[in-house]
C-alpha cells in the first residue's frame, strides 16, 4: 500500500514536471519577443543578452513606423478581416438557411458541389485568382482579398448543420402571422443562431487574419499591406532590425492572445468545429 | 352576372391550365418563343406573382449571392487551374475571349491569359525536375519527424490535463493552447530571431550548458529541424485541444471496470484509452499531415527555403515558379499534383470525422 502511494507520488511529480516544462517551452518564444521589442537596439545586440524587458518599446515602435507605416498595416488587416467576416456571415447564413429549410431544384447537387470544395486546399486558387484579378484590374485592392472566400464552404456547411435544428413549427407559425420569408430569416432564424454565428465569426476572422500566400501575390504597395505581408517584407530587407520586427510581431500577436484569453470557449469550439469539417 | 374582371381571370386560368396541362414541353417552348418579347416578360411576371407557395423562388434569392461568388472565385478557378496545367503561359491576356452584343446588353469575357497548348508537357517536366523531388523530400522529412513528435506531445499533454489529480488545469491548458492564436508570419519572425545564430536565445542557452553554437539556419540538417521546432510549437496546443475533447468522451465506467480487473496505469492506457481514442487520434494525424503539405509561411520567413533548397516545401516551390519565374502553366501542373495529394488525405479525414 505504501509502495503504491510512493509510486503515485512519483508519477504525479513527473506529470507536473512535464506539464510545467511544456508551459515554459510555450512561453519562452513569446517572452523573448517581448524582451526584444522593449530593449533598445544597442542593449539587445550585447552578449550575453539581457533577459529582462526594457522600456524602449515606443522608441522601437517609432523607428518601425519610419520604415513601414505599421499603424496603417494594422488598420488594413482589421478592416479587411472585419468586412470579410460580416460579408461572409451574411452570405453563409442566408445560403445555409435555404439549404436547411427549403426544398428547391438542384438543391442536392449544388450543396454537394460546394461541399466537394472543402477537400481542396485554398492554395489551389492562388494562380487562377491572380490572373483573374489582373484581368479585372483588381490587383492591389482590398476587394480582391475580401471577395474570393466570402462564399466560404466551411461557413455554409456549419450554418446549414445548425439551422437544421430550428423547429419548422416556429417558422410555420411566423408564416401564418404573415411574416415574409426574409423577415422569418432575420427575425426568427438568425437570433437563435447567435452562438454558432459567434463561433463561425471567429473561424472566418482568423482565416482572413492569417491569410498569407494570396495577399502576398495580390497586394503590391506598402500602403495596402496586411500584417502578415508587412512582417514578411520587414524580414526581407538587406539589414534586419530585430527590435522593430519584434515590435511588429508583438503588435500582431498580443491582441490575438488577449482575444484568445477572453474568448477561449469560442476559440476552442471554433477549433473543434473547424477541425471536424475543415 | 359575370363582370369583365372575372371573365379575364377565367381566360387567364384557362390559358395557364392549357400551358401546364397536357401540352408537351417542346410545343410550349416554341409557342412562347413565338410571342412578342414584351408579352413574354408580362406573362413571366404574372406567373411570378400568381404562384402561391413562393418558397422555392425565395430559396434561390437566399443562395444567389453565395452561389455567384462561389462560382466566380471558387468553382471557376478550380477548373481553370486544371486547364492551365496543359498550357505554357505567354503573358497577360489581351482582348476578349467571347462577347455578345445585343444593343443595350453587352457581355464580354476577357481573355484571361495568352496560352500555348503543350499537352502533358508540364507534368513531364515536373516529374524530371530535381527541385520538385527535393521539395517532396523536404516535406516528407518534416512529415515523418514532426507529425509523430507533435502528436506524441499533444497526446501526453492531453492525458496529463485529463488526470484527476492535476490542479490548475485551466491555467495549464490555456498556456499550452496559447500559440494557437499566434499569426503564422508573426510567430515565424519570432522563431527567426530565437534561432538566430549570434543573437538567438537558443544558442545563448546552449552556450550556458557548454554546447557550441548550432547553425540553426545555415545548415541543411539543422534548418529542417528549426522548421520542425517552429511548427511543433505552433500546433501542439491545437492538437491537444482536439485530443482532450476526445478523451473526455470516453466513459468513466470503462476505467472503473478495468480497475476492478486489476489493470495498472499502462494497461488502462493500452486497452481502454487507445482503442477508444483511435478515431480522434487518426483524425489529428491526418489533419497534421495535410497541414505539413500546406507549409509555406514558416519556410518562407524563417529559412527562405534555404540553405540550398533544403527546406523548400511544395507550396513554396509552386509560389516561386508562379510568381518569381512566372511559369504559371508549370506552376498549375504542380498545383494539380499538390491538390491531388492533399485531397486524398482530406477525403480520409472527412471519412474519419464523419464516423462520430
Amino acid at each position: 500500500m505504501r509502495e503504491q502511494r510512493r509510486k503515485d507520488a512519483v508519477w504525479q511529480f513527473l506529470t507536473y514536471a512535464f506539464v510545467v516544462t511544456m508551459v515554459v517551452v510555450m512561453m519562452v518564444p513569446l517572452y523573448w519577443m517581448l524582451v526584444a521589442a522593449t530593449l533598445p537596439q544597442e542593449q539587445f545586440l550585447q552578449f550575453p543578452p539581457r533577459l529582462v524587458p526594457g522600456t524602449a518599446f515606443l522608441d522601437n515602435f517609432a523607428a518601425l513606423q519610419e520604415r513601414l507605416d505599421f499603424v496603417r498595416t494594422i488598420r488594413n488587416s482589421v478592416l479587411i478581416a472585419v468586412i470579410y467576416t460580416l460579408l461572409s456571415l451574411v452570405l453563409c447564413s442566408m445560403a445555409g438557411f435555404a439549404f436547411a429549410k427549403y426544398e428547391f431544384k438542384f438543391k442536392e447537387p449544388i450543396f454537394y458541389a460546394i461541399l466537394a470544395t472543402l477537400v481542396l486546399p485554398i492554395q489551389l486558387l492562388v494562380i487562377p485568382l491572380f490572373l483573374l484579378m489582373a484581368q479585372l484590374d483588381w490587383t492591389n485592392t482590398f476587394r480582391a482579398i475580401i471577395l474570393p472566400w466570402a462564399a466560404n464552404p466551411i461557413g455554409i456547411f456549419l450554418m446549414r448543420q445548425n439551422m437544421k435544428s430550428i423547429p419548422d413549427a416556429l417558422l410555420e407559425s411566423a408564416r401564418m402571422d404573415g411574416a415574409t420569408e426574409i423577415q422569418i430569416f432575420y427575425r426568427i432564424a438568425l437570433p437563435t443562431m447567435r452562438s454558432s454565428l459567434a463561433a463561425l465569426a471567429i473561424i472566418l476572422f482568423l482565416f482572413q487574419w492569417d491569410l498569407f500566400l494570396y495577399p502576398l501575390v495580390i497586394l503590391e504597395s506598402a500602403d495596402m499591406y496586411t500584417i502578415p505581408i508587412g512582417l514578411a517584407q520587414l524580414t526581407g530587407f538587406q539589414r534586419i532590425y530585430y527590435d522593430q520586427i519584434m515590435v511588429a510581431a508583438t503588435l500582431a500577436i498580443v491582441p490575438m492572445v488577449v482575444l484568445f484569453l477572453l474568448l477561449q470557449k469560442q476559440f476552442v469550439s471554433g477549433i473543434l468545429a473547424g477541425s471536424l469539417k475543415e | 352576372m359575370a363582370t369583365s374582371d372575372e371573365t379575364d381571370d377565367r381566360v387567364g386560368q384557362a390559358y395557364r391550365r392549357r400551358l401546364r396541362g397536357a401540352v408537351g414541353r417542346a410545343t410550349r417552348r416554341s409557342r412562347r418563343a413565338a410571342r412578342p418579347l414584351w408579352d413574354r416578360f408580362r406573362f413571366a411576371r404574372q406567373d411570378l406573382t400568381a404562384a402561391t407557395p413562393t418558397l422555392p423562388r425565395v430559396a434561390y434569392i437566399f443562395i444567389a449571392p453565395f452561389f455567384l461568388l462561389f462560382s466566380a472565385f471558387l468553382a471557376f478557378p478550380v477548373f481553370y487551374t486544371l486547364y492551365l496545367s496543359f498550357f505554357e503561359y505567354r503573358g497577360v491576356g489581351q482582348g476578349s475571349l467571347f462577347w455578345i452584343d445585343l444593343g443595350p446588353l453587352y457581355l464580354e469575357i476577357p481573355q484571361i491569359a495568352q496560352l500555348e497548348f503543350i499537352g502533358l508537357g508540364n507534368y513531364a517536366r515536373l516529374l524530371s525536375n530535381e527541385l520538385f523531388w527535393q521539395s517532396m523530400f523536404n516535406t516528407s522529412y518534416i512529415l515523418v519527424i514532426q507529425v509523430p513528435l507533435m502528436i506524441g506531445l499533444a497526446l501526453a499533454l492531453a492525458l496529463a490535463l485529463n488526470a484527476s489529480f492535476l490542479r490548475l488545469k485551466g491555467v495549464f491548458r490555456t498556456a499550452i493552447a496559447l500559440p494557437v492564436s499566434a499569426n503564422l508570419v508573426a510567430y515565424s519572425t519570432v522563431f527567426l530571431l530565437l534561432f538566430n545564430e549570434q543573437l538567438g536565445f537558443l544558442n545563448y542557452a546552449l552556450a550556458g550548458v557548454g554546447l557550441g553554437p548550432v547553425p540553426w539556419l545555415t545548415d541543411a540538417f539543422w534548418a529542417r529541424n528549426t522548421i520542425i521546432a517552429a511548427v511543433t510549437w505552433r500546433w501542439t496546443g491545437y492538437n491537444m485541444i482536439i485530443l482532450l475533447a476526445g478523451l473526455q468522451t470516453i466513459p468513466q465506467q470503462l476505467y472503473e471496470a478495468a480497475e476492478i480487473d486489476g489493470a495498472n496505469r499502462w494497461e488502462k492506457f493500452r486497452y481502454v484509452t487507445l482503442p477508444q481514442l483511435k478515431p480522434v487520434f487518426l483524425f489529428v494525424i491526418v489533419l497534421s499531415t495535410i497541414g505539413t503539405f500546406k507549409l509555406f509561411a514558416e519556410p518562407y520567413v524563417i529559412t527562405g527555403g534555404g540553405p540550398t533548397n533544403s527546406t523548400i516545401t511544395i507550396v513554396q516551390y509552386i509560389y516561386r515558379q508562379a510568381f518569381v519565374n512566372f511559369n504559371l502553366g508549370y506552376a498549375s501542373a504542380l498545383t494539380v499534383v499538390f491538390v491531388v495529394i492533399v485531397s486524398v488525405f482530406s477525403v480520409v479525414q472527412i471519412k474519419i470525422g464523419g464516423e462520430d
